[in-house]
């Protein structure tokens, strides 16, 4: 079964711990600009959201993409990025609803997720367990259980008892 | 340059000029951070200047861990002459800034000189642009960090309020809208050199020599610090900390003269109630798992953003004996907002109402502010007063050491600080000898960049491990009591170098210690390349603290300075839990002398000829 990279961002403490381990991992350095995960901070507003690629079904950065160097791997089924055929046009960046894929400055690359073959890294360095890798056939349940516990007192009071 | 970035930005606003230099030269004796802030200082700075005059330098130092995976990296270190006390003048802040300053390709900058017109600093990786700020002059630090945000949001930005422009020796630097470098008077500094603000932007990272390595050292640091007993109180920790604080015997009320305010209790569960009711969720600074900070759902003045800092809430219920949370959460957020740091600002405040009760100061001094303890719409008025410089609020932003020299008519009696001025943190410090030696030998006269886990602090409600503690590090259980004056000064030592250690790496002071050093060190090696032993660690940290003292005796300081105002040796508690305890002038003396042993200075608080060899400061 499929497995994605699923964010809770309520649980997000704004640490970009994610940042760090990626790019460390991908680029042997740490730096946020070259990291797959970027935490977007509404410091006013008390929100972070972990933003990377969903690794779409339908991927808009595939369907854009000229010279046809996106292609879903086999095993993981995470959308990449065949480099040699890539040309650099940055389309998919323009293309993809949610700001999944950058660009490296310095090699001049498309750089994003590729879910660490599998075993996604930022997830086990988050400290808060914000990021979970989830198979497809749970996650839809997970989320109505996690965001239902947010009615958990009407709960309570419905059957006197708490969980 | 692994692990450093490798340059030091050097911006003189008098000549409109820019330069870097390489960090190898200092990195190798001072390490990063606080050590190499003081290095600067030392060298830059000749001795006896006015400390808000173009001669003075403003250092912003991050240390080698900065910016990297490891956990509580967010640091930046600030260093320079503080108005507030002419010494040595130190603060250091968590965050974001810090680690963009690197990604941007500079371990410090350091500010020289003092622009004609009030200007702000942008810097963009190679790009240094020196801007006109006039417009934002007068904007608060929330109104200005959206401004300098606009168009340009993964800008971090820190600057001052109005505090810092009006020169108040309480204001600090503030770091987006929520970390401070509050102590110190540094954000008076920035003023005076008409620098409202630097906003940094980095994108080249921080390189690393081990990079697996450091993945392997980092989770086990992370582990570490998810042990702490603090991980897992730290989202309630803004209102168990007036638990802990009076399990602990460490709460007192007003200017320290009540031990047993009768509305203490219902102080803390207000606050408790306000806080469930309104906490929205943790926050970190960068990599920390330690969420020691709470957004809030309420908004503050104007929307400003609520997310608070867990240390500042009791020092304004204590020092204010304010038992309501509204007003607790309006000063908090002026605070914030004006750019003054919370502690100091509450102590100068309770002085106030203590003078005003005592008749020291009337209405007619105060311009009709009625300063009464638990008033806290009062205060509320004196604090924005404060941070203008307005009336009274003239003489109260000197910090309480000067303000009471200005009043005169026997202020001096009624003040509490510690040594050059400073007001001490929000503890009371008599009963408990060993904080009140850091506070009187440290580099800038503030426990807080001393101290922070000494078993002392939590002797009261856990004596067990205190006492071990005690034992790990002086080899004896009896010295973790907060009463006893022998083994404290070694005691001192050892926590004064771990925070040396900490500011110096670029990590936060309150996990340092219960990681524990070959953790820190390792991920140091893994970060630079640098293989180092404990030894050589150690030396330079001895060589940073001796060059700290070399700077302060450089500027006029003396044996009898190393102390703190002279109530504390003279009045002693009245109730409570730590009735009767007072300083011991000779006691507190003979730890002086030992500490100035230990560190191999001589009776007069000077480094010996045999010292500065060894540390290579000859």
């Amino acid at each position: 079964m499929k497995r994605v990279l699923l964010v809770n961002w309520e649980k997000c403490i704004g640490c970009r711990t994610c940042e760090m381990i990626c790019s460390l991992l991908n680029e042997e350095r740490c730096n946020p600009t070259e990291a797959r995960i970027t935490v977007i901070k509404f410091e006013e507003k008390g929100a972070d959201f972990p933003v990377y690629c969903q690794n779409c079904e339908a991927p808009a950065c595939e369907a854009i993409c000229p010279a046809k160097a996106i292609y879903k791997d086999d095993i993981t089924e995470a959308v990449l990025v065949d480099i040699r055929r890539c040309i650099g046009c940055r389309m998919c960046i323009l293309a993809c609803p949610i700001g999944g894929l950058s660009f490296h400055p310095a090699r001049k690359e498309i750089i994003k997720c590729d879910l660490c073959k599998g075993d996604p890294a930022c997830v086990k360095y988050c400290p808060e367990g914000a990021l979970e890798v989830v198979s497809l056939d749970t996650i839809g349940v997970k989320r109505r259980r996690e965001n239902i516990r947010k009615f958990s007192s009407y709960l309570d009071m419905m059957t006197g008892g708490k969980e | 340059m692994n692990g450093y970035s490798g340059k030091i930005l050097f911006i003189d606003l008098s000549e409109n000029q820019t330069s870097t230099i390489e960090t190898s030269l200092y990195s190798r004796e001072y390490l990063g951070g606080r050590g190499i802030g003081v290095k600067l200082l030392y060298d830059m700075v000749r001795p006896k200047q006015d400390p808000l005059g173009p001669e003075n330098i403003l250092v912003f130092m991050t240390g080698p861990l900065t910016g990297t995976l490891t956990p509580s990296s967010g640091r930046v270190d600030i260093v320079t002459t503080s108005p507030e006390s002419n010494l040595l003048g130190g603060s250091n802040a968590g965050g974001f800034w810090g680690p963009e300053l690197k990604w941007a390709g500079y371990d410090g900058v350091v500010i020289k000189g003092k622009a004609k017109n009030p200007v702000y600093i942008q810097i963009y990786n190679d790009e240094v642009k020196i801007k006109d700020a006039q417009k934002l002059w007068g904007k608060d630090v929330f109104e200005t960090v959206k401004i300098l945000r606009q168009g340009n949001e993964e800008n971090q930005v820190a600057c001052i309020g109005p505090a810092g422009e009006n020169k108040s020796n309480l204001s600090g630097i503030a770091f987006n809208f929520r970390n401070y470098a509050a102590r110190a008077g540094v954000g008076a500094v920035m003023g005076a050199k008409n620098l409202k603000a630097i906003a940094v932007r980095g994108t080249k990272g921080s390189d690393i020599y081990d990079t697996k390595a450091l993945q392997e050292i980092c989770l086990e640091i992370q582990n570490r610090e998810k042990m702490m007993p603090l991980y897992k109180d730290a989202p309630s920790w803004h209102w168990k900390l007036f638990q802990s604080l009076e399990e602990d015997g460490k709460a007192f009320f007003g200017n320290y003269e009540s031990f047993l305010w009768e509305d203490r209790i219902k102080a803390v569960q207000n606050v408790k109630e306000f806080i469930q009711q309104n906490h929205l969720k943790p926050e970190s600074c960068l990599t920390c798992p330690l969420r020691c900070w709470a957004h809030f759902s309420i908004r503050g003045e104007e929307g400003a953003p609520i997310i608070a800092c867990q240390g500042t809430w009791p020092s304004i219920a204590y020092f204010m004996k304010l038992s309501d949370p509204y007003y607790i959460w309006r000063i908090y957020t002026l605070c914030q907002k004006l750019g003054l740091d919370v502690g100091g600002t509450s102590a100068v405040m309770a002085l106030a109402a203590d003078l005003y009760e005592m008749g020291v100061i009337s209405f007619k001094d105060t311009k009709g502010i009625l300063f009464e303890l638990g008033n806290g719409k009062a205060f509320a008025e004196a604090i924005e007063k404060l941070a203008k410089r307005e009336d009274f609020g003239d003489i109260l932003a000197e910090g309480i050491k000067k303000a009471v020299q200005k009043i005169g008519r026997g202020a001096e009696r009624y003040a509490v600080h510690s040594k050059g001025g400073t007001e001490l943190w929000l503890m009371e410090v008599r009963p408990f000898k060993g904080a009140a030696l850091t506070c009187a030998v440290t580099d800038s006269g503030s426990c807080n960049r001393a101290t922070y886990a000494f078993p002392d602090f939590y002797y009261r409600s856990m004596q067990k491990q205190a006492k071990m503690v005690a034992k790990n590090i002086v080899g004896k259980e009896d010295a973790a009591d907060p009463t006893r004056y022998d083994y404290k000064p070694k005691m001192v030592l050892f926590y004064e170098n771990m925070h040396i250690f900490a500011d110096s790496l670029g990590v936060c002071a309150i996990p340092f210690q219960p990681v524990g050093l070959e953790l820190w060190s390792r991920s140091f090696s893994a970060c630079t390349g640098i293989k180092l032993q404990l030894k050589d660690l150690m030396l330079t940290v001895e060589r940073i603290r001796t060059l700290e003292r070399l700077f302060n005796l450089r500027e006029g300081l003396k044996r009898e300075d190393d102390t703190l105002s002279q109530r504390l040796f003279k009045e002693a508690i009245k109730e409570g839990p730590w009735k009767g305890e007072v300083l011991d002038r000779e006691k507190f003396e003979a730890m002086k002398d030992e500490y100035y042993f230990l560190r191999g200075w001589d009776n007069d608080g000077r480094p010996t000829e045999k010292t500065l060899e060894n540390l290579g400061l000859k």
